[in-house]
């Protein structure tokens, strides 16, 4: 398959391109990748690349942090393990040189505490290695599209639903649904991250809070109570299953 | 302990030193007090000599020359001042009376040597030796004669050397005194060290469960000795939880993975279309994401266990979180076909993890949802028994036999029961390792029918309860009607 690549992957004009596989629309980006073990950094750099993004590699600590502080990049995958300067130290400088750009930190199994010190260094994200790539890539893509702080609008909307976060109301078509609280949690995200997969892991991090794997089928749960009460009454629907990988809330059939 | 350990160890030389410095000034003060005494038994010696002279220049200015004379020979004979020394002398230098030889006049103080006196002349008990020497004063009276009264120093001499030999004595006595105590308290202090040595040396060869004796007097080496102990128990628990950690995976991972590799090579064998090798495939990631989850599990309870996690801790609103989770998991429970109440009383507040405490909660509450047959009732409460939070969980489902309560908290253990259940065997065994971690005991009792799990923070009384609990009436319905989740 051929990509019709913009000039830029920064391209003003956000033009999209029609990819394969799990995203069904994207915007290219630049991403830059630091992650010093070769097999694992051709698997999620062949895989980013496959989805139309351009990719910088670096094995190394060091070369990393330089090309992290000097090109811009719109989202970084940083390992935390790194040879000769650590990725914590990474994030640490270029949040410190006033790099904006979003970061994914990656940790190797086990660090409980882990994820609070990333997330305190200055990363935006965290994802425990060994990964599914469909969850690093909706991750990836979450952080790309992630809106600034500031200008939050209150109002969300795709194509017929509408959302209201101050007055905490949601219409589809001008139909009032009710939701409880926990519903509408889960389809506010689920609209900020409109066109694009989310996993699992994710609702239950963002949603619930849960940094732990439940046993029981709890986001399948409410994610079929929600489809009840947003989908089941109109032709089109909007919350779709994304197999393997998760769900996306998209006009798109 | 060998005698040069003794002697090199800094406790005997301080101890050295400080008898040093004792010995030195106890010398100082005797010194000073030995010439403050022989000064003193001079001056005596002088005043007594000063007196007698006196007193005979008086009998002779008041009596005359005979009445002199007869002073002089009585004082020579007196028994009781055998050291009495006496010399009359007319102007022209012959004797006239006395007990000593002619000799030319001195006036004013002196010291003479006496010769031996003939044997003759020796006065019985007179122990003074031959050749001592006197102190003497010389006087010329007015018709010319010239009067010499004296003591024998013998006596202040030997006085002298006792309270010489006394006071060297003295000073050679404190010395291998402090000497003695310094060794003794050395010794003392040495033989803790060596224990404290011992313990160490012991635990190198590995016997890991050794400590250091303490006495019970809560003295600083007692205090080192606790701390180190403590020390060493904290060590000892790491060890275990991370040996316990390593046999874990040796026992219980190898049995998925030896299954994955069949899997593999069944179908590496025998698979011949892609749609099959893609099932099989399907099912290897699946199986080793569980294989993951479990190796993830594992290392979760250890690092709880170990107690690492006490730095995050926070005020925790215990009530929000149980209220929170029993909402996410009311629609669970629905579909498996349960009814779940859940109901909080007032605030309650906890010092914990937040994550972890969810994470308990939400173990607990999946574990009735999952292990119960459909239509079972699922009650979730938060109340305060005696000032203490209480967490319970429990349903109508089949129960845990009373004999195999205390082993399902153990890791992989599982349930005759609830094999068929999918799940890795390690869900209470985190919900116990987590309430060890906030100090709450937890408990398994029989809900008739069914299982009732009771966690007690016990390790917050009081002082961590929230200002609303002290307000409670007690009238008050145990539920509040408000905070109630049913499905």
């Amino acid at each position: 398959m051929r990509y019709d690549f913009p000039a830029s992957p920064n391209d003003p004009n956000g033009r999209r391109i029609r990819n394969p596989g799990l995203e069904p629309w994207t915007v290219p980006m630049k991403i830059l990748l630091i992650e010093d073990d070769p097999d694992t950094s051709r698997f999620v750099a062949n895989g980013l690349r496959e989805r139309g993004h351009v990719v910088d590699q670096s094995e190394d600590g060091r070369d990393g942090l330089f090309l992290a502080s000097e090109a811009g990049y719109d989202v970084m995958v940083i390992d935390r393990m790194l040879p000769r300067v650590d990725g914590l130290a990474i994030v640490k400088t270029v949040r410190a040189a006033g790099v904006k750009a979003p970061v994914l930190l990656l940790t190797t199994l086990g660090g409980v505490n882990d994820r609070v010190e990333g997330l305190e260094a200055g990363a935006d994200d965290y994802l425990v290695k060994p990964f599914a790539f469909a969850e690093l890539l909706a991750r990836v893509n979450a952080l790309a599209r992630r809106p600034p702080i500031t200008g939050e609008e209150s109002l969300l909307r795709v194509a017929d639903l509408e959302m209201d976060r101050l007055k905490r109301t949601v219409a589809r078509s001008g139909r009032r649904i009710d939701l409880q609280q926990q519903e509408f949690k889960l389809l506010e995200y689920l609209m900020r991250n409109a066109g694009h997969v989310v996993t699992r892991t994710m609702l239950l991090e963002n949603v619930w809070e849960f940094h732990f794997d439940p046993r029981t089928s709890v986001v399948e749960t409410h994610i079929s109570r929600l489809r009840a009460k947003v989908d089941r009454d109109f032709d089109r629907e909007l919350i779709h299953t994304v197999r393997g990988s998760g769900y996306c809330l998209s006009d798109a059939p | 302990m060998t005698l040069r350990n003794f002697f090199s160890s800094s406790s005997f030389r301080l101890v050295a030193w400080c008898a040093a410095v004792f010995g030195v000034s106890v010398a100082v003060l005797l010194l000073t007090v030995y010439w403050i005494t022989l000064a003193a038994i001079e001056q005596q010696l002088r005043d007594s000599v000063e007196r007698e002279s006196r007193l005979l220049v008086e009998i002779h200015a008041a009596r005359g020359h005979d009445a002199l004379l007869r002073g002089v020979q009585r004082r020579i004979s007196d028994l009781r001042s055998p050291r009495r020394v006496l010399l009359l002398q007319d102007a022209s230098g012959r004797l006239v009376a006395g007990n000593l030889p002619v000799m030319t006049p001195v006036m004013g103080w002196t010291t003479l040597d006496v010769p031996a006196p003939p044997a003759d002349q020796v006065v019985k008990g007179d122990d003074a030796p031959p050749g001592s020497a006197v102190i003497a004063l010389g006087r010329r009276l007015p018709g010319g004669e010239f009067l010499l009264v004296g003591e024998n120093l013998y006596r202040a001499e030997k006085a002298e050397e006792a309270i010489a030999l006394a006071f060297a004595w003295g000073i050679v006595t404190t010395v291998l005194l402090a000497l003695g105590g310094g060794a003794l308290i050395t010794a003392g202090f040495l033989k803790r060290i060596e224990e404290v040595n011992r313990t160490s040396r012991s635990i190198m060869d590995g016997n890991l469960s050794n400590r250091v004796p303490t006495r019970g007097s809560g003295d600083e080496m007692d205090q080192l000795a606790f701390n180190l102990n403590a020390m060493l128990d904290r060590i000892q628990a790491l060890m275990e939880s991370v040996k316990r950690v390593s046999d874990d995976i040796a026992h219980d991972l190898r049995t998925p993975l030896s299954r994955l590799r069949q899997r593999l090579e069944l179908a590496r064998a025998r698979v011949a279309t892609p749609e099959g090798y893609a099932a099989v495939m399907d099912q290897s990631i699946v199986e080793l994401d569980a294989i993951l989850e479990t190796f993830q599990a594992l290392l979760r309870i250890a690092q709880i266990e170990a107690g690492t996690r006490h730095a995050a801790f926070a005020e925790v609103d215990l009530d929000a979180i149980v209220f929170a989770v029993a909402e996410t998991f009311a629609p669970v429970a629905e579909d498996s076909g349960h009814k779940l109440q859940a109901s909080v009383e007032g605030s309650v507040t906890v010092h914990g993890d937040r994550g972890l405490l969810t994470q308990m909660a939400a173990n607990l509450l999946e574990n009735s949802i999952r292990h119960c047959a459909p239509g079972a009732a699922i009650a979730m409460t938060l109340t305060r028994e005696g000032g203490v939070p209480v967490l319970r969980i429990s349903d109508t489902g089949r129960g845990i036999p009373e004999a195999e309560r205390e082993k399902v908290f153990r890791r992989f253990y599982r349930l005759e029961t609830s094999r068929t259940t999918p799940g890795n065997g390690l869900g209470l065994a985190l919900v116990k390792a987590v309430a060890d971690l906030h100090g709450a005991a937890i408990e398994l009792s029989d809900n008739g029918p069914g299982l009732r799990v009771t966690v007690r923070f016990s390790g917050f009384p009081e002082d961590h309860a929230s200002p609303v609990r002290t307000e409670t009436v007690p009238e008050q319905p145990a539920f509040s009607a408000d905070r109630t989740v049913v499905s």
